[in-house]
């Protein structure tokens, strides 16, 4: 009966074609052409010649390019923290038997990550506004005039600055995927937890988080995939400034592509990025593991 | 039946005047006999919503119809993008080898496409223009490699540098004009401060700024134009010289030590800045001529119109960057220029046709025919100069702009017209940096030199 209906082989074959044709023609073949690319000196235009490793060698040399990737590991940490972080405390909120409303306060949560990057740049840009802004009028309101100052011309405070409104943004994403992973354990274990009297920290250390631990490891690994790239509500809000206070890898890629007309360099940067990115993926990744399989031993 | 059939046409000869009246109405262009039938490609970014109050773009746009309608057998695709975008679409086309018929070209990427041969020499073609003897030959400085001109000085030639202040609010502060030394600007700035407003509003944020509308003329202040000059054509001269880094320091001094400027500087873009000059809370700007033209439309817009201020409006004047103590240069000079011009993809002169139609589209655009129509509704210049523009019929604040602009200042180049972006880029970053005071300008200079080594 089954086979019956099921249809043929080669029809299978060729609809899955369809998507890993796209994907090959959109991230494939870049990629490959960005290697090929970056070994070239090639600023623009028909002509290219070939430099073998120099553009690698100007990379791993390049103070900016090592300042930037030091942003994004400062953007991943702290995303991983606050996003994951807070989306998992919310959910334990929202779990709880107290709380009312459960699908409106799923719903808000949600909301900011439908966003668009760009408009939510805008809108904090107009938070930190040094003479409009929401949080300049409060400290006047309550009489410290004197911790008023142009926060995104603050370099030390500049990183943090462009982070809070990431971790705003995706933590209600982050919250409806470790909803539904809360929503698959049984909630005779938690009885049975609170029988024995656990109390709710006891209940989700021991019980939520060894149960979704898988879960937790794909935010982790989307959260810093993401961050890595991280590139538009910081072009948005800094355009990596006060000078490259707040440059991440793509947007020195991106400038050294199109602003410099660098397209040789530009491409050995985002070969970079590729790299770097897979590296620090893997090592989290090999990381977690040891450490989770160090605790069940 | 036949009555319909009469009606129908003399409705259809209605229309149809109505079109040719219309056209008539528009920028007379020459229209040339071409050969050329099919798509003609054109890239700009005078998009609608730039030429409103921007003449350049509003003139641009007006004969480049004109143009379209004058030869019905030749398909004009347009590619409008906004200007951020432009420049950032064209330099893709262009590493892609993929340019459009007929574009705009910045200088600074002049002599490197031209060097990859991706636009057509046109210095034959321009000398043998019928308006070659209008043309003001200085503008095509920019988009010459050696001998060879590559393109033909497009939009109206405007200060990048001009300082536009309120004489009401100067007035209060004890000055008749605006101050021509940055001491007398200090010390007024005193007054401002007590009275909660900012001397001169700047906006930085887009790190073009500080470049364009700011050094590119206090630079020339200290090292005159031979300076420059030589790192145009690699004379010698470098950015590590002393007068050059002399000109940093001073901008540096004069954005962290003083309180002349608004705190968020480093922050905010030019149009944030200039509404600061608009609302009243600054008493002066320093900007570009686009923004000259958005504060004069905006104040000295209709009555009903939302920001419009007639008496602030007739209290405008401009002045030119105040004079440093220690420079010894040209103390009235403003830079000036045409920032882009109209070059043709160098693959179009393959088909010789279309080759005559783009560079009679570029002649036009260029020609006497937008000349005279932003000199007659806007009071600006462009390559083709108008003999007699009668300023009559202008109210006083654009003549004033018109005679600080054209007459009574001395020009310098504007920077980032030559050279290449891959050194400006690096010089702009840094820049920032210098202006919060967490880079000296020395190191900014070593960079800078180290750029312009590395790739011009």
């Amino acid at each position: 009966m089954l086979n019956a209906i099921k249809p043929k082989n080669r029809t299978i074959v060729m609809y899955l074609l369809i998507p890993v044709a796209m994907f090959v023609f959109t991230v494939f073949v870049p990629l490959v052409t960005a290697l090929v690319y970056s070994f070239f000196e090639w600023k623009g235009g028909p002509q290219k010649t070939f430099n073998g490793l120099d553009n690698y060698i100007r990379l791993f040399n390049d103070a900016t390019f090592w300042e930037a990737f030091g942003h994004n590991i400062y953007l991943v940490v702290a995303c991983i923290i606050g996003q994951i972080g807070i989306a998992f405390v919310l959910v334990l909120m929202i779990n709880s038997k107290l709380v009312k409303f459960k699908t409106i306060h799923r719903t808000f949560g949600f909301f900011p990550s439908t966003i668009a990057a760009v408009c939510i740049g805008l809108i904090w840009n107009m938070i930190y506004h040094n003479k409009y802004g929401i949080i300049n009028w409060f400290l006047e309101a309550i009489g410290r005039k004197d911790l008023c100052q142009v926060w995104l011309n603050n370099t030390d405070l500049v990183m943090l600055l462009v982070t809070i409104p990431l971790i705003w943004q995706y933590i209600g994403y982050y919250m409806v995927i470790i909803l539904s992973a809360i929503a698959g354990i049984s909630t005779e274990i938690f009885e049975s937890a609170e029988i024995d009297g656990a109390n709710g920290f006891q209940k989700a250390l021991y019980i939520t988080l060894p149960l979704i631990k898988n879960t937790m490891l794909v935010c982790i690994t989307l959260c810093i995939a993401g961050n890595m790239k991280a590139f538009d509500n910081i072009f948005v809000m800094t355009k990596g400034g006060p000078g490259t206070a707040s440059m991440v890898m793509a947007m020195y890629g991106y400038q050294v592509s199109f602003n410099q007309s660098n397209m040789g360099y530009g491409s050995c940067i985002s070969v970079g990025i590729f790299v770097l990115s897979l590296l620090v993926i893997g090592g989290s990744q090999a990381l977690i593991k040891y450490i989770t399989r160090e605790k069940e031993a | 039946m036949k009555k319909r059939q009469v009606i129908s046409t003399v409705l259809a000869t209605a229309m149809v005047a109505s079109l040719g009246m219309t056209a008539s109405a528009a920028t007379d262009v020459a229209a040339n006999e071409l050969a050329y039938t099919g798509d003609l490609e054109i890239m700009h970014y005078s998009t609608s919503e730039e030429s409103e109050g921007n003449g350049g773009s509003d003139g641009f746009r007006t004969v480049l119809a004109a143009w379209d309608e004058a030869h019905p057998d030749i398909n004009l695709v347009q590619n409008v993008l906004a200007n951020a975008e432009y420049k950032t679409q064209i330099a893709t086309l262009a590493a892609a080898d993929d340019l459009p018929d007929v574009f705009l070209l910045q200088g600074m990427n002049t002599k490197d496409w031209a060097k990859q041969g991706l636009i057509y020499d046109l210095t034959d073609t321009i000398k043998a223009s019928p308006y070659y003897a209008d043309y003001n030959e200085g503008y095509f400085t920019p988009f010459t490699d050696g001998d060879s001109i590559y393109g033909y000085p497009a939009l109206t030639g405007g200060t990048c540098t001009v300082v536009i202040y309120d004489k009401a609010m100067w007035a209060e502060a004890g000055y008749d004009t605006f101050p021509s030394t940055w001491e007398d600007v200090e010390k007024a700035s005193e007054y401002f401060n007590e009275q909660g407003i900012t001397t001169v509003a700047f906006g930085n944020g887009g790190k073009w700024q500080a470049n364009s509308c700011f050094l590119s003329t206090l630079g020339n202040r200290y090292t005159g134009p031979d300076w420059f000059l030589s790192m145009i054509n690699k004379g010698g001269a470098a950015f590590t010289d002393e007068a050059f880094v002399k000109a940093l320091a001073e901008t540096q001094r004069l954005f962290t030590e003083t309180s002349i400027f608004n705190e968020d500087y480093n922050v905010v873009t030019n149009e944030d800045a200039r509404e600061y000059f608009i609302s009243g809370d600054a008493a002066a700007f320093i900007g570009g001529n686009w923004d000259e033209s958005y504060i004069a439309a905006t104040l000295g817009g209709t009555e009903e119109e939302e920001g419009t201020d007639v008496e602030k409006f007739n209290n405008m004047g401009f002045a030119v960057l105040p004079q440093p103590a220690d420079a010894t240069e040209a103390p009235t000079s403003q830079n000036i220029g045409l920032g882009y011009a109209i070059a043709i993809n160098a693959k179009v002169a393959e088909d010789p046709d279309k080759l005559a139609a783009a560079i009679d589209l570029a002649q036009e655009i260029t020609g006497p025919a937008f000349a005279s129509y932003v000199a007659e509704k806007y009071a600006l210049g462009g390559l083709t100069k108008v003999a007699d523009v009668d300023l009559s019929s202008f109210d006083p604040i654009t003549q004033a702009f018109y005679n600080w602009s054209y007459v009574d200042t001395e020009t310098c180049e504007i920077y980032d017209s030559y050279i290449t972006n891959a050194v400006w880029d690096v010089l702009n970053t840094d820049l920032q940096t210098m202006m919060n005071g967490e880079m000296s300008p020395e190191d900014v200079a070593a960079n800078a030199q180290a750029a312009y080594e590395a790739n011009y």
